[in-house]
């Protein structure tokens, strides 16, 4: 499984992707929603992409809106991974298209939930 | 007037020193509990020497600052640790890390204000930056981890509400090491 990292801080992503990776995700980076829209458009489509949502250049929610436009992404899962951490924010992010949203800071066994109740823990889906 | 550290709380179940104690306590448990655990200092504990400073701001109704001020040294370390990394690290690596520290905690401490507007992106300054002449020190929370002294503060501007005394403050005066 493949899995698209988009957050404008370069910590942020290699925890993310390092998580993913040992869940055994192959990861590709983004910082900002712009360049995360680039990643796609050369595809392959990966399976899931986290998003933060404050960024430079395009923020989470105006990436998740455009993904969630376009009919070529629509297999694509999307989890916000933000600090915004107020209950609206939450219902915008998935008004947007977001699948599920994690709070940071979170855990890799946080991580690991999100991903199980969504059908793409790796070891899961290909059970 | 002189200016004041003392931390006042704006309102019951606003942004006080615990809730920010609480904040730093998951971030730190979530990403820094591979190393030692961040101990809190019972009295205010002013970082010296050569610091960092990562600020986020807060707009809304009542507007503010978060930042996390460290010697560039305990900034090097906490990138260093939030990366698992052994080498020297660039300073774009180590301002990414202390922003990003700060973005956590600003994310959380907007949860709490209401009627919070937007989280704005991370800053990296060599000294803090003084928040809007509105705003007020809402919490603080001074810490040490591996010898190195940290300290988170949060600034908020009283609400539209508050008595006149409480919403005119003078902020702390900052320590430029440039």
């Amino acid at each position: 499984m493949r899995a698209l990292v988009v957050d404008d801080s370069r910590a942020m992503r290699k925890i993310i992707a390092g998580a993913l990776r040992k869940l055994g995700y192959e990861t590709v980076e983004a910082a900002d929603g712009a360049q995360a829209l680039t990643v796609l458009g050369e595809g392959p489509l990966p399976d899931l992409a986290t998003v933060d949502w404050n960024m430079p250049v395009m923020d989470g929610l105006t990436f998740v809106t455009q993904v969630r436009a376009n009919r070529e992404y629509r297999a694509m899962t999307m989890m916000m991974v933000t600090t915004e951490a107020e209950h609206g924010q939450i219902v915008r992010a998935l008004a947007a298209g977001a699948h599920e949203y994690l709070i940071k800071p979170f855990t890799v066994e946080a991580l690991e939930e999100k991903l199980a109740l969504l059908g793409l823990l790796p070891e899961v889906a290909g059970a | 007037m002189t200016p004041s550290t003392e931390t006042v709380p704006l309102e019951p179940h606003s942004v006080e020193d615990e809730a920010l104690s609480q904040i730093v306590d998951a971030m730190w448990s979530s990403y820094f509990g591979h190393v030692e655990p961040l101990l809190p200092a019972f009295e205010p504990h002013d970082v010296e020497g050569p610091v960092l400073c990562a600020s986020v701001g807060i707009s809304g109704a009542r507007p503010g600052l978060v930042s996390v001020v460290v010697e560039r040294s305990g900034a090097a370390a906490l990138a260093a640790a939030l990366l698992q990394e052994d080498e020297v690290l660039a300073d774009d690596d180590i301002h990414d890390s202390l922003g990003e520290i700060a973005n956590i905690v600003g994310g959380n401490v907007k949860a709490l204000v209401p009627d919070a507007g937007a989280l704005g992106l991370p800053g990296i300054s060599t000294s803090q930056p003084l928040p809007s002449s509105a705003a007020r020190q809402a919490a603080r929370l001074d810490a040490n981890w591996q010898g190195h002294w940290l300290t988170f503060v949060v600034w908020l501007a009283a609400p539209a509400h508050a008595p006149a005394h409480e919403r005119t403050h003078t902020p702390t005066t900052t320590r430029s090491e440039d």
